[in-house]
């Protein structure tokens, strides 16, 4: 024990001002020597881990000592001089032995003499034997620090020199890491790295490591520096071992991937490399660093994704398009998950989904259209083969096929639309970018087919009728919904609107529809999906069916207070509908005549006499409004008596109850008056109704030529639709089973596809209607702007239509044209580009 | 500078709100009037800016932030009167300078010029601490630390256990001292499980100094009601005997009354701890001769709880001429008055030395937890060496100090407190250097460099104090202090002293000895490779033109200084070089007007320092200054150093 106090160096006696030179150079030499003999030998016992017998204090002091006395940086050279010779003369020995010659061959690049067990093992003993080293290389630095305590914050401080501990680090990495042991040429640092590399290849070929050995020789890593700045970028982990880390691992899944794109499928490859990225993320966890997790994820998604991503995507039988076709959910889960780790925006799928959902839409496109030819086929052997019985059925069932494939082309959308809305919110984890690239897609396919507004308005009319029959609410919900989602992929909102019209008037005019609560939900639906605009019209076919209702009311209750009772009772019941809610197309069975003014028939005095009660009663409280009774959209109940026909014994006066269209009573209402065995002909029965002939054909087909209530005789009896030149008697011998008879309505009462030429006539209508409302639209346009270029015009009107329908530019430019023409706008002159100009 | 100093009549505005604060009895007054004689000293000295007279005052224990008569509180006075050095030993023994308060706003109003303002600025209280905080915040960790291993008691309520310390729990709750004192082996102590371990809690962080949280800090996992805890810590303060503890706890929500209950708690606190150490630790101390230390064992399990003993060595020379001795080695015994250091009674009869005594060491028994404060001890305590691990008889620790120093270390590790006489203060400085005790060094080094500058006020101009050529006895050794200040790094000791040497330059220019210190300043610089001045003679350059100025009050010096704001090193040499010039001027100039009645000396021949009879005295200051820059340069030529 040295236990002099303050040394002649430091005594000053206070107040004796003896004035000695106190801290001089005299007391050094010996007295350094002194010291650090004490240190030096605390230092081997340090060392060979016997310091709890050692004095803090006293190292301490010793240490303290020697700073005071300027002598700092002798201790601090003597000290790493210590650390360099014990690692030259103990360290180095013992992990040169550890070095094999195994070891180093491989560490320059040889083939591995041996097996993998075997390099596995003699790793192993390397990396413990570091690992060791290591440790008791802290431990003892961190009592050398403790004792120099007073050496680092004083001497290092003021000389700006790194601690101890930071050297004694930098040692370590120079004389252990950096240095060849004995009796091999490659460093141990390389030897480190390779055995480290080599342990985690075979724990990724599926053999066991020790990762807690290896795990703590990358915190030795992490714990030393390329310098002694201890620059957290420059950890030897992130400088020498990642790096070659990365590099390996990049060749390792380069060539995996290689493998897995020439033996396996795309479902193995997706497997592979999920769990691959598993694994990589625990190593990070426990064997390597954390450091290096997102770079090795990166690693792996580079080779195995991103690289040959479209290979696997395409792959036959198992690529892309066989998982959507064979609900491969849990690989299309899996595609998912990996892509978003590589591509946010999910292009590669989305575009392979794209192509995928046209591609099946096409299909069901071809499939309808295959049918609509079908139809056309058995039209034209009808043609040829006139007069024949079996074409007028197949015709019949032609129409209603072509409804069906209609409807059936909804469904087959609709199952298309269920199977990728499954797939999207099991798989893609309801991904907002491929909701979108889908509803494109959809909306692609379906507006390729250039009739979907009618049939998906046929779909709901199907639905409406009859679809919903016995449904819970629920399941009439989905419905709607569905329906709602195909309304929102149409473009032409206004054929849409068209076709809905008109098949809405057939509903409620003939009673068609199941329930009054699911129409108004459909319209509400609209209303909310499409807009105000769109369902206003039809709000207001609504309304005039309930208004018509309570006006029926009123009218009866009005006649029974007259007390006319000596009249024939014929009980009335009208639809009072507004001309321009309800689309005169579908009102009308035939077109207008000529001059446009609808020829009224010629009613019955009968009938006459109650209209113009009727009329009196409606314009009472009503003025200045015009009603034009519409003969072809009515149907009356006639009660008709069959005398006993003369032939046959057995029969007997029969009393029906027939129900037929409004003008089949007109015409029955002339048989009254015949006598018996005579006939009219058609030209008679027109002479007299004024029945447009078209309309005519109709009423006397559904009451001559259909079995169901022929209650006249046509000649030449066959199953033609009347026509010019036939005659018609009155038919004696009509027997029914039953005494209420519904005369079948003739086709295009009821809704089905619309044939070519119908449905020219529509899209003609519809052009009109486009045109018009091009011209309002470009008109409010011009009024608000006052002068536009023709591109911002063109660009502004078709955004504000956009949500009705895609104006054609051809269109736009007529329209702009007669716009010009009638001056509600000008070209301006000399302007740059085309420009008008809007005139007050 | 505006915007911020608050105008008068916001200052007036401020003065009301706090009256009206301090008669409600919501605040307590931080300046009290103060009559007392010690009081009126220290006021008497800030307006002279006598150093030492203030560290002296300062010293009994007066209220420095007290008021005097004219509601003057000495940091006022100091900065009114701009007395930098005083302003600065003020506020750093704790004077308050608080913005928006109205005396710290006065104080800044006052400033006489802007160095002290900025001075008083940089001790904000928002940035100073109470000087008391760091000793709590110390025992507050205890409770938490995981290493090294100091606690010795483990107090177990039913789910919640705490490892606690039994000097601390005896030294705060009388309770427990009367329990431990009567089984000090006492290893754990269960608490009565009636009461819920929140109100534990809390009792303990009151004892362990901690601030008692506002409010009970109940979260919805908690099993208990807030006022079962409150009943429970009832029970508790009254078991324990710490009834204070409630005061805490109504303290409210009041962000200074509570700043100030905590304080008092601490100062309570303080001198419990205080006592306890003098009662115990000093009591105890063991007076040994150094070569039977070897045998005084002490068990772990002893009656004051310490768990290691310091040893520390009298001083050789010392032994001799203290006759204080001991007849058995291992006796515990109270010594007399050490050194100027009173510790208590006397009970020990001073027998004078027969014979010369074999060296003597004293071995004081400590607590590990306290002595933690040290750094060095931490190192020590959570090191692998022998002194860290536990042994049936407590280690003897070397302190290399004398048994005095030791005695001030420990006082000051457990107390917060340093009475550091003078011709201590350079072994304290160098004991708490060697222990990483900074606050202690920097204390150690306010006293150096204030009961040091000798004479009644600032630093005298002894060309006109003294008369005669009689050396005055010198409290310090300069060369001491300035080596010390270099070795242990106090930037301040090298100030001081180079302020010292400026001051009697006339004395010390010619001496080997001060040649020798300009060669070592200069070897300094050239390690450090930061200027190529030497940093020593700059200063006294610069303190030295700062002597003679203060003779120059009209020369317009003093303006210049308002100007620059602050000094620094470099403006000074720009401000004496101008001096300088003056200076010569006006030696030159014949017509000066003096102010002779401030200069007693008119009357007496004039001599300056090279024997010339100078005009008067003025021109004989100017003659000296120049004689005095000469001999620098001359000394500067011999030792070839270029400056």
């Amino acid at each position: 024990m040295v236990d002099s106090h303050f040394d002649g160096a430091l005594a000053f006696t206070i107040a004796q001002s003896t004035r000695q030179a106190g801290l001089g150079a005299s007391a050094s030499g010996s007295d350094f020597d002194t010291q650090w003999d004490i240190l030096r030998s605390a230092l081997r016992e340090i060392h060979e881990k016997n310091a709890s017998k050692l004095s803090f204090e006293q190292l301490y002091r010793a240490s303290y000592k020697i700073v005071l006395k300027k002598q700092g940086e002798m201790l601090y050279d003597r000290v790493k001089e210590y650390e360099e010779q014990w690692f030259g003369s103990e360290v180095m020995p013992k992990i040169g032995k550890l070095i094999t010659k195994n070891l180093t061959n491989v560490t320059l690049g040889g083939v591995p003499g041996t097996t993998a067990n075997e390099r596995r093992i003699t790793g192993e003993q390397f990396l413990k034997g570091l690992k060791a080293t290591w440790e008791d290389h802290i431990t003892c630095m961190n009592m050398t620090t403790d004792v120099l305590m007073y050496m680092d914050r004083v001497y290092c401080q003021d000389n700006r020199k790194a601690s101890i501990f930071t050297t004694s680090m930098g040692l370590f990495r120079e004389h252990i890491l950096r240095s060849k042991a004995a009796a091999s040429n490659c460093i141990t640092f390389d030897i480190l790295n390779y055995v480290i590399l080599d342990m985690i290849h075979m724990e990724r070929d599926g053999d066991v490591i020790d990762r807690n050995l290896i795990r703590s020789c990358v915190y030795m890593l992490e714990g030393l520096y390329e310098s002694d700045d201890e620059n957290e970028t420059e950890k030897l982990y992130l400088t020498v071992f990642e790096p070659e880390f990365i590099r390996t691992s990049n060749e390792f899944y380069f060539n995996e991937c290689e493998k897995l794109l020439r033996e396996s499928d795309a479902g193995t490859w997706l497997r592979q490399t999920r769990k691959r990225l598993a694994e990589e993320a625990a190593r990070c966890q426990t064997t390597v660093s954390q450091l290096t997790d997102f770079k090795i994820a990166k690693v792996v998604e580079d080779q195995m994704i991103t690289l040959h991503l479209n290979d696997f995507l395409a792959m036959e039988g198992s690529g892309l398009k066989a998982m959507i076709e064979n609900d491969r959910f849990e690989d299309l889960t899996i595609l998912y998950q990996l892509l978003t780790k590589v591509d946010k925006s999910q292009e590669a799928l989305k575009i392979a989904l794209q192509a995928r959902v046209v591609d099946l839409g096409r299909e069901i496109n071809k499939s309808i259209s295959e049918t609509n030819f079908a139809i056309a086929q058995p039209k034209d052997d009808d043609a040829a083969a006139e007069g024949a019985d079996k074409p007028k059925a197949q015709t019949l069932t032609a129409a209603a096929q072509a409804t069906a494939a209609a409807i059936k082309w909804v469904d087959e959308v609709l199952q298309l639309k269920d199977k990728f809305d499954n797939m999207w919110e099991t798989c893609f984890e309801e991904d907002r970018i491929i909701q979108t690239a889908l509803t494109l897609s959809f909306s692609e396919f379906i507006n390729a087919e250039p009739r979907c507004s009618e049939y998906v308005s046929l779909f709901i009319d199907e639905n409406l009728k009859r679809g919903i029959k016995g449904k819970t609410e629920a399941e009439v919900d989905a419905v709607l919904d569905k329906a709602i989602t195909l309304i929102r992929y149409i473009q032409d909102k206004d054929m849409f609107e068209r076709y809905y019209k008109k098949h809405l008037t057939r509903r409620l005019l003939l009673g068609k529809s199941e329930s009054s609560d699911v129409e108004k939900q459909m319209v509400s639906r609209m209303k909310q999906e499409v807009g105000n605009y769109f369902t206003s019209k039809i709000e207001g076919m609504f309304k005039d069916m309930s208004t018509s209702t309570d006006l029926t009311n009123d009218y009866r209750q009005h006649i029974q207070g007259l007390g006319e009772v000596d009249r024939k009772q014929i009980d009335l019941t009208v639809n009072i509908l507004t001309s321009n809610y309800w689309p005169s197309e579908a009102l009308g069975g035939g077109k207008p005549e000529e001059n446009g003014i609808r020829q009224d028939c010629q009613w019955p005095s009968e009938i006459r006499s109650l209209q113009d009660s009727f009329t009196s009663f409606y314009l009472k409280s009503r003025n200045g409004r015009k009603l034009t009774w519409l003969g072809y959209l009515g149907h009356a109940d006639v009660k008709c008596h069959f005398p006993k026909i003369p032939g046959k014994e057995s029969s007997k006066e029969r009393r029906y109850d027939l129900n037929v269209p409004t003008y089949g009573l007109i015409i029955l209402l002339l048989f009254n008056d015949l006598p018996e065995g005579s006939y009219l002909s058609f030209e008679d029965i027109q002479e007299k109704t004024q029945i447009p002939t078209m309309d005519l054909s109709k009423a006397l087909t559904s009451i001559a030529v259909l079995p169901k209530a022929r209650v006249l005789r046509k000649d030449p009896m066959n199953k033609e639709i009347a026509k010019p030149g036939d005659r018609f008697y009155f038919n004696e011998a009509f027997v029914s089973k039953t005494t209420k008879i519904k005369a079948p309505v003739m086709a295009g009462s009821s809704n089905k596809v619309e044939g070519d030429e119908e449905r020219k006539a529509t899209e003609d209508k519809n052009d009109e209607h486009r045109g018009n409302t091009i011209d309002l639209c470009v008109v409010r346009t011009m009024k608000a702007r006052k002068e536009l270029t023709h591109q911002n015009l063109f660009a502004e009107v078709i955004a504000q239509l956009s949500s009705r329908f895609k104006p054609d530019v051809g269109m736009m430019k007529k329209r702009v044209e007669s716009l010009i023409e009638r001056e509600y706008m000008e070209r301006v002159e000399n302007a740059s580009v085309p420009t008008y100009r809007y005139m007050a | 500078m505006g915007d911020i100093i608050k105008r008068k009549d916001q200052l007036e505005v401020q003065l009301k709100d706090e009256h009206q604060l301090i008669q409600s009895g919501v605040l307590r007054d931080e300046s009290p009037l103060d009559v007392s004689e010690q009081f009126q000293k220290l006021c008497g000295a800030c307006r002279i800016g006598d150093l030492k007279g203030c560290q002296e005052a300062i010293a009994t224990g007066v209220n420095i932030n007290a008021r005097d008569h004219f509601d003057y509180t000495p940091l006022i006075l100091a900065s009114l009167c701009g007395h930098y050095e005083v302003v600065r030993l003020l506020l750093e023994s704790g004077a308050l300078c608080e913005r928006d308060t109205f005396q710290g706003e006065r104080c800044l109003y006052n400033a006489l010029n802007n160095r002290i303002r900025n001075l008083l600025l940089q001790y904000d209280y928002s940035k100073s601490t109470d000087p008391l905080q760091p000793l709590a915040s110390h025992i507050t960790s205890l409770l938490t630390r995981q290493t090294p291993t100091t606690s010795d008691i483990t107090l177990t309520a039913s789910s919640d256990s705490w490892n606690l310390h039994k000097f601390i729990l005896s030294a705060r709750s009388p309770y427990f001292k009367k329990k431990l004192s009567a089984a000090p082996e006492t290893k754990v102590w269960r608490l009565a499980s009636s009461i819920p371990a929140e109100a534990f809690q809390v009792a303990v962080r009151y004892i362990y100094l901690g601030e008692v949280p506002s409010d009970l800090g109940l979260s919805s996992k908690s099993f208990v009601t807030e006022e079962e805890i409150l009943t429970g810590i009832d029970k508790i303060s009254k078991q324990l005997e710490i009834e204070s503890l409630w005061e805490g706890l109504l303290s409210g929500s009041d962000r200074r009354i509570a700043r100030q209950r905590h304080q008092d708690e601490v100062t309570r606190g303080r001198d419990q701890v205080e006592g306890w150490f003098r009662d115990n630790v000093l009591k105890f101390r063991v007076d040994v001769a150094t070569s039977k230390v070897q045998d005084v064992k002490w068990i772990q399990d002893n009656g004051i709880f310490a768990d290691v003993l310091l040893r520390a060595d009298e001083d050789v020379d010392q032994e001799d001429e203290l006759s204080s001795g001991q007849e058995t080695p291992k006796i515990r015994n109270t010594l007399g008055p050490l050194n100027g250091i009173p510790i208590g009674p006397s009970e020990s009869s001073r027998s004078p030395s027969k014979t010369r005594k074999p060296r003597q060491s004293v071995l004081f028994p400590a607590h590990r937890a306290m002595l933690l404060r040290s750094e060095y001890f931490q190192t020590m305590f959570e090191s692998q060496f022998q002194e860290a691990q536990l042994t049936e008889h407590l280690h003897v620790i070397h302190v290399d100090c004398s048994p005095a120093v030791l005695e001030i270390v420990l006082q000051f590790l457990y107390t917060e407190k340093a009475d550091i006489p003078l011709d201590l203060a350079i072994d304290v400085l160098f004991a708490a250097d060697m222990l990483f005790i900074d606050k202690l060094k920097a204390k150690a080094a306010v006293v150096i460099s204030t009961l040091g500058t000798g004479g009644g006020s600032a630093l005298v101009d002894r060309l006109h104090t003294e008369s005669g050529d009689e050396v005055e006895m010198e409290p310090i050794n300069v060369y001491d202090v300035i080596r010390a200040g270099w070795i242990t790094r106090v930037q301040r000791l090298e100030e001081f002293s180079a302020r010292y040497l400026a001051y009697r330059l006339e004395d010390y220019i010619d001496d080997e000895d001060f040649e020798e210190l300009i060669k070592e300043s200069a070897q300094r610089i050239q390690k450090r490779q930061e200027t190529d001045s030497i940093e020593l003679l700059d200063d006294i350059r610069y303190y030295l033109s700062e002597r003679f100025r203060l003779r120059f009050e009209d020369s317009g010096l003093e303006d210049m200084m308002d100007e620059n704001g602050e000094i620094d090193a470099e403006a000074a040499q720009t401000i004496a070089a101008s001096s300088d010039a003056k200076n010569n001027e006006r030696v030159n100039d014949e017509g000066i007007v003096m102010n002779a009645a401030a200069d007693p000396f008119m009357n007496g021949e004039i001599r300056t320092l090279d024997g010339e009879i100078a005009g008067d005295e003025f021109a004989a200051d100017a003659i000296n200054y120049q004689v005095l820059l000469g001999k620098i340069e001359t000394l500067l030529e011999k030792l070839k150093l270029d400056a």
